[in-house]
């Protein structure tokens, strides 16, 4: 391409370093936030004002800074559902659906345990969390089995299963939680019952155990991607399945391998949420805004390349913008949306600064025609 | 074209061509031109500029620097478009064919007459006469991937003149043929040097070919024209040493004094499918043994790939059975193979055999991270596969600059390199290799033959599956032609002759089996 007297070529880059990648992120997302800025004028708001509501609610505010924590703990878990499978170079479109089987399966202890319209009641805490944890990450696992299985026996194509088996599940809590269902709350308000303040979890700042499960997560993926033979396995496979099944690795096994731990991830994000957040404790009434929700996970598991650790800091700031987009909205009277907008854009203009990632521009000087 | 043109008139020069990539001057003030009735052969050894400049003058390449005439006019081609119109053709190396259609819409394919309401039949008229006139037949109806490599390259070649072409650039001609259809092939080209095209064929290796047909030969090495020759001045030790710069010996030297022992592999009836469905290999029985060099010659697509992924676990066999050491392994998995010491070198050495976007030792670990001395408590220990990798690029003599570099960068011969290293390493008790030396130049095609050599003197049984005649037979302790998913029969190496086995890889003669 020429412009004016200068070529602008696109070259393709060798190698990039992990700070180089950085250096992209950000300056994509700040990019973001300049276009969205347009939006704020639109409506008459100050863009540096409606900036400055959002982050410090989201970052600073005593009372915002552990709501964008406890997203971000649910985001990170979403987004390792996605990844593990990722890196075998499968797609995990069923966190909602592996996290809805989570809740359910957590609850079901609970229910098992008598919790039911017994808000009062003493149980045994170091019994029952541990158990509902247990519940949540089996019943996340076997519909994440689903997928994996068909993938490894049939070549059945994992995206369109798991979407599917995300409907099912919906209307699977739908049914558990809504008239007449076994785990209906006292209310009949179409959401479930209430855990008894004996098995919710103990608050630190606000933030329940479950952060540690998710930074410990991160910390152990990255060590099985980079050191383990399980994960060289994962990652052989993703990267040529040719050539991982000419070394004798098993697609079969890995296929199923990956969907099962993606789905016990992704239970313990519905177990999370439901069960340890303060004020929420039940199956709510809006739980499909949370597997919504869950698809930030692949936004986020992209972005960060697969990498676990460099999902912490998206996952804080996917969580962050859209806890704080919301309060904005509300507290500046912007139109209903301006959080969806905000994530929307920064989510486009990431990807699509991806592609710096592998090219540079170059800027020659033309030599005169002879 | 409008202008006559005259046998001996310049169709096409290219003066002082100069493409540089970041950190590679591909092609350094190349000169070349070609006459009308003229077979201009250029030869280079991988990563010599030949792709680049073939790129250049069909225009797929802009250079950085230098002009291109054609028919005495500068031309500046901005995309391969632009040379078709001007009578440039091109037949690639990777079939650029649409297997789902008819050889007839291949050819119409892009033809400015196709853009509105087909004449096919004045279409096929006009093709059939091409087909005529140069020797060929084919049937304009099929669907091109019932077509063997010659028959679509043919079609190509066919599309390439239907469009007009009167220069026309073969990448790699004869690769992938069996010997009648190579003669046929250089036949065809013949004949059209009769009628004023002009051909350039690129060519690596098969330097006989090029003596045969040529009428002058450039020579490149490392970007730069090293010379250019009249064919006729030029032998085949000649040509080589410019091409490799040293001098190369062509006849290895036959191991003949290693004991045959006992059979490492029999296989019994073995038949297998292809991805299609169809039965591709039919019931086929041999064995290898100890120290021998069991040679299997075939043209690509009759069998041999299907075999080879049967044996390596990476197939399952519709019938017959398999004895390693006289286990039966028909049902084993790969990995099971591997550990029982198999080794297979498999022909696509990218998509199968390495990972592009692994580093060389993560690419070295392929073959060793289920062996018990390469993890402990499932973690791998990365010291030892990257001090193993590093010996072995040593020893191997893998140009890199580091171990950590991805597999992508290497070049095709010291890819392979890599790969034999890999498998080699493990000393497998039966080894198999699928076209060895397929795509590599004169002095790593030296390499790896040597290598089989080696562990053939190490008593290991190889199983070698080549369409290279000259490799196979210098090689081979006993050779059976494959054809159609079927041995052609089986003959001791030491006395084969050439034109016997060439004759039976095209399924033209069988012979009972001798041994």
């Amino acid at each position: 391409m020429k412009l004016g007297s200068y070529e602008v070529k696109l070259e393709k880059k060798v190698n990039f370093t992990g700070w180089q990648a950085t250096v992209i992120s950000i300056l994509a997302i700040l990019f973001a936030l300049f276009l969205v800025g347009f939006i704020f004028l639109q409506a008459g708001v100050d863009p540096l004002l409606g900036y400055k509501e959002i982050f410090s609610y989201a970052f600073v505010n005593a009372f915002g800074l552990p709501l964008t924590i406890n997203r971000a703990i649910f985001l990170l878990l979403c987004t390792f559902a996605f990844i593990v499978p990722m890196r075998a170079g499968l797609w995990n479109i069923g966190m909602a659906g592996q996290l809805y089987a989570g809740a359910l399966g957590a609850f079901a202890v609970a229910f098992a345990f008598g919790a039911k319209g017994a808000l009062t009641s003493d149980l045994s805490a170091g019994l029952v969390i541990p158990a509902m944890i247990a519940g949540a990450a089996v019943s996340g696992m076997m519909v994440g089995a689903i997928p994996g299985l068909l993938k490894g026996r049939f070549n059945t194509n994992e995206i369109v299963v798991t979407m599917m088996i995300n409907f099912i599940a919906f209307w699977l809590v739908s049914h558990m939680i809504k008239e007449g269902g076994p785990f209906m709350g006292s209310g009949g308000e179409g959401e479930g019952f209430k855990l008894p303040e004996s098995i919710q979890p103990p608050l630190y700042q606000g933030i329940p155990f479950t952060i540690w499960i998710a930074l410990g997560l991160s910390v152990l993926l990255y060590f099985v991607f980079a050191k383990t033979k399980i994960g060289y396995q994962i990652r052989a496979f993703g990267l040529n399945p040719s050539a991982a099944r000419y070394a004798g690795i098993s697609p079969f096994k890995i296929s199923l391998l990956v969907f099962i731990i993606g789905g016990i991830i992704a239970g313990l994000a519905g177990y999370h949420y439901f069960a340890t957040v303060p004020g929420v404790y039940k199956i709510t009434k809006n739980y499909g805004d949370f597997g919504d929700l869950a698809f930030y996970g692949i936004i986020c598991g992209l972005i960060s390349q697969g990498n676990p650790l460099t999902a912490i800091p998206l996952a804080l700031l996917f969580g962050g913008l859209t806890n704080g987009g919301r309060f904005v909205q509300g507290k500046l009277q912007l139109g209903f949306g301006i959080d969806y907008a905000l994530l929307g854009v920064l989510m486009i203009i990431l990807v699509a600064f991806q592609f710096f990632f592998r090219y540079r521009i170059v800027w020659k000087k033309m030599e005169k025609e002879k | 074209m409008s202008t006559e043109i005259k046998r001996g008139d310049t169709v096409l020069a290219a003066k002082g061509i100069t493409k540089r990539y970041p950190g590679l001057v591909a092609n350094d003030h190349i000169d070349f031109e070609i006459k009308a009735g003229e077979i201009h052969a250029i030869l280079g050894e991988n990563g010599a500029g030949k792709t680049t400049l073939m790129k250049i003058l069909f225009g797929l390449v802009q250079p950085d620097e230098g002009e291109i005439y054609v028919f005495g006019r500068k031309v500046n081609f901005k995309s391969p478009l632009d040379a078709i119109d001007l009578g440039i053709g091109m037949v690639h190396q990777n079939r650029k064919l649409i297997s789902a259609h008819s050889v007839i819409e291949n050819i119409l394919l892009g033809h400015p007459s196709a853009g509105g309401i087909l004449n096919l039949k004045r279409a096929a008229e006009e093709i059939t006469a091409l087909c005529e006139r140069y020797g060929y037949k084919v049937d304009l109806q099929a669907k091109v991937w019932h077509l063997s490599e010659g028959e679509k390259q043919m079609v190509e070649i066919l599309k390439a003149l239907y469009r007009g072409a009167k220069i026309l650039i073969l990448d790699e001609p004869t690769s992938a043929l069996a010997p009648p259809e190579t003669e046929k092939l250089l036949a065809s080209i013949q004949i059209m040097t009769g009628d004023e095209l002009a051909i350039v064929p690129f060519i690596t290796h098969k330097l006989p070919i090029v003596l045969t047909v040529s009428h002058r030969v450039t020579v490149l090495r490392r970007g730069k024209v090293i010379s250019r020759i009249n064919t006729a001045d030029a032998t085949e030790q000649s040509l080589a040493k410019e091409m490799v710069g040293r001098e190369v010996i062509f006849r290895l030297e036959r191991v003949e004094d290693v004991e045959k022992g006992k059979p490492i592999l029999q296989v019994e009836n073995l038949s297998a499918f292809n991805d299609k469905g169809f039965l591709d290999l039919k019931g086929v029985s041999f064995s290898v043994h100890e120290g021998e060099i069991f040679g299997i010659a075939g043209v690509s697509g009759n069998g041999q790939q299907v075999l080879a992924e049967a044996l390596a676990g990476l197939r399952k066999a519709a019938s017959g059975k398999i004895l390693v050491d006289g286990i039966d392994i028909t049902n084993s998995t790969s990995l099971q193979r591997w550990q029982n010491g198999v080794g297979y070198i498999p022909a696509e050495q990218r998509a199968v055999g390495s990972i592009g976007d692994f580093s060389l030792v993560e690419n070295m670990l392929m073959n060793y991270y289920f062996e018990d001395g390469f993890s402990k408590w499932g973690i791998v220990d990365t010291r030892k596969i990257r001090n193993l990798t590093e010996e072995l690029i040593a020893e191997y003599g893998v140009a890199t600059p580091n171990a950590d570099v991805r597999a992508k960068g290497l070049s095709g011969g010291n890819l392979q390199k890599l790969i034999l290293a890999r498998v080699l390493s493990r000393m497998p008790r039966l080894l198999i290799v699928n076209l060895p030396t397929q795509g590599l130049d004169v002095g790593a095609t030296e390499f790896v033959q040597n290598k089989l050599l080696e562990a053939k003197k190490a008593r290991a049984g190889v199983l070698l599956i080549s369409e290279d005649l000259d490799e196979i037979l210098s090689l081979s302790d006993r050779i059976a032609p494959i054809y159609e998913g079927g041995f052609m029969g089986m003959i001791p190496g030491k006395s084969a002759e050439r034109e016997t086995v060439g004759a039976m890889m095209a399924g033209l003669q069988q012979k009972a089996t001798v041994i």
